[in-house]
């Protein structure tokens, strides 16, 4: 029961988790691009929300609802201002670029917040839970999951079915012949990172009702969120996903052996894939 | 210093190759001077004064590394801190447990980046760029969070060089400087030593265009495997310095993702691909450091902001500008040939 109360506590965190992976794979699949600061940004949508909810007495899902919208806004003035800027055959522009952006943002929201952790009221949710014979499930982290399970399916569809899809698609394979077929990547890796960081909301509302946000944690974020990527298999959405549930089981079985074994677990998990499988779970040879 | 190569003889005669210049020749002389001032520092500089050059010539040494990985390996790392710590703790180890010298397991002790560099890049080398980098940074996590709990060394807790209370204020000093001027010697005078040789030649080519340098027949996986070792050993050798130093060690410390930090903005600032922007990087870097470190967080807002920029627009660094403005190279490796009139 320990173990399988585990497995089922590292399945609801993988839920978490996913939703730091997707927009990770959105980029990466299109631009080849690793935005060091897609876990600073998730804190700093975090801390806008609580502030927010504090300041206006909100709700957390009118604060979903905000961050969501302000994500999108972020993402494209990222991709506008500083990405359009540095993306290119070369990743190492985009890297310390982006990396100099971290480190200013980790600090500009130390500077602001103070170094205090923080967390969003989430009112009798945060407590509710149902009981299967002697395991007990939280109603919150069930929503985590449940969201987390429809928006990668949803993301999925996108890049199936849509024009939009298509298009992205299509630039992440060769850019100079999707824009000779009337696709304008720009506009492409703008709608990209805006629904990488969107996605972002949703895990800045879910983290900071689940747990505490600080203006550090952002780097712990970034590297949950490449992990996951890495397991699952570079390319695939629900690759992602599934390295998420794979890392959230990993630590949370880990945590069992030892509290202080949980995240090393987690890292150790992701050292082992890339030795057996390097392409990742769901990756293609 | 010309070599002679008589590369066509029924064609323009005799030509040389010149490789040193006048600039190369007052760099030389002034660097040499200036290694042997720091290793001098017991006799002329206070206790506050060598602690400041060890620090520099830590960053120096660190930087100089990632400047050989980023700028001519093309493995961009963020997770150097991995080097610096394990050194750091192999250093302790041996002198606090084993009872070695500490001055000689300083030396000893950069056989433990040696050592993680081989697993770690069989690993990683399977990554492809940016994901290289965070899977460094994933390495150093594992680091720091094994040094965590690892009972030998002390867990979370760390460790405190007590054996360093046998030896005099002066000894200290002495020995310190001295690594300090061997860590000099070995990191830049390495590096430049290495873009010399024919190993040089074979970095540019690969910097410049990996696939074409194939073609040319550089086995560029294992050079750019020897360049992660010897990064590595550099890096580490500074940790163990630097450590030496502090007299106490923890895990945070160790490990401290700064590190990364401090090489990143000392090469992109400095310039990449150049031993002269290291240096002038790593000046920049300890002046700002020292002058705007007390505005804390929004001075790091403007350090970070201003790797930003010059990613953006300036990726030569300084001695980019400065090299568009003047041709005086400190560290001169281009080959240039000079044709003797019959």
């Amino acid at each position: 029961m320990h173990w399988l109360d585990g497995l089922i506590q590292g399945v609801l965190l993988g839920g978490l988790y996913a939703q730091y992976a997707l927009g990770m794979a959105l980029m990466f699949g299109v631009m080849r691009i690793v935005n060091l600061t897609h876990g600073d940004l998730m804190i700093l949508l975090a801390l806008t929300g609580i502030s927010l909810a504090a300041r206006f007495a909100l709700g957390p899902w009118p604060v979903l609802v905000i961050l969501v919208v302000l994500g999108a806004i972020i993402g494209l003035l990222l991709q506008r201002l500083v990405l359009d800027r540095v993306v290119g055959s070369d990743p190492l522009p985009s890297l310390i670029a982006t990396f100099g952006l971290s480190m200013a943002l980790q600090n500009a929201m130390l500077q602001f917040w103070s170094a205090d952790t923080r967390s969003l009221g989430a009112g009798g949710i945060a407590q509710a839970s149902f009981q299967i014979g002697s395991l007990f499930v939280g109603v919150l982290p069930l929503i985590v999951l449940l969201t987390a399970t429809v928006l990668t399916g949803s993301l999925d569809a996108t890049l199936r079915h849509t024009r939009f899809g298509r298009a992205l698609r299509a630039s992440s394979v060769d850019v100079e012949a999707a824009a000779m077929t009337g696709v304008n990547p720009k506009n492409v890796y703008a709608g990209a990172t805006a629904i990488a960081v969107a996605i972002l909301g949703f895990a800045a509302v879910f983290q900071s009702m689940r747990a505490t946000v600080a203006p550090a944690d952002g780097p712990f974020q970034l590297i949950y969120a490449f992990e996951a990527v890495i397991i699952g298999g570079m390319g695939s959405i629900w690759g992602a996903f599934l390295g998420a549930m794979v890392l959230g089981i990993s630590q949370s079985i880990g945590f069992r052996i030892d509290p202080g074994f949980g995240i090393l677990a987690g890292h150790l998990v992701f050292l082992l894939v890339l030795a057996l499988r390097p392409q990742g779970l769901m990756g293609k040879v | 210093m010309t070599e002679t190569v008589a590369i066509n003889s029924d064609g323009p005669g005799i030509v040389r190759v010149q490789r040193q210049t006048t600039s190369g020749f007052v760099a030389m002389a002034l660097g040499t001077s200036m290694i042997a001032a720091i290793g001098s520092m017991p006799w002329w500089a206070s206790q506050g004064q060598i602690r400041d050059v060890v620090e520099l010539c830590c960053y120096i040494a660190v930087a100089a590394m990632w400047n050989l990985l980023a700028g001519y390996a093309g493995l961009v790392s963020v997770g150097q801190q991995a080097f610096v710590g394990v050194a750091a703790y192999a250093m302790f180890v041996m002198a606090q447990l084993w009872g070695v010298n500490p001055f000689f397991a300083v030396i000893l002790a950069v056989s433990a980046p040696a050592l993680l560099a081989i697993p770690t890049y069989a690993l990683l080398h399977r990554l492809d760029g940016p994901y290289f980098a965070i899977g460094t940074w994933v390495i150093a996590e594992v680091m720091r969070l094994a040094t965590s709990i690892f009972a030998y060394v002390n867990a979370g807790a760390g460790m405190s060089l007590r054996v360093m209370t046998g030896y005099s204020a002066d000894q200290r000093a002495m020995g310190v400087s001295f690594l300090c001027a061997f860590m000099l010697l070995v990191t830049v005078g390495g590096s430049y030593l290495l873009l010399r040789s024919r190993y040089g030649l074979a970095l540019t080519a690969v910097r410049d265009n990996p696939v074409a340098a194939a073609s040319q027949g550089v086995n560029v996986g294992r050079l750019r495997f020897l360049i992660w070792m010897a990064a590595a050993v550099g890096t580490g050798l500074a940790g163990a310095v630097y450590f030496l130093a502090q007299l106490r060690i923890t895990p945070p410390s160790a490990y401290d993702p700064n590190w990364a930090s401090i090489a990143i903005f000392v090469v992109m600032v400095g310039g990449l691909g150049s031993l002269e922007g290291v240096i002038i990087g790593a000046l920049i870097y300890f002046f700002a450091d020292r002058w705007f470190g007390e505005y804390g967080a929004i001075y790091l807002v403007v350090l970070g902001l201003l790797t930003l920029f010059m990613a953006i627009f300036a990726r030569g660094g300084v001695w980019g500008v400065i090299c568009k403005i003047v041709d005086a190279p400190w560290f001169p490796t281009r080959r240039t040939l000079l044709e003797d009139k019959p």
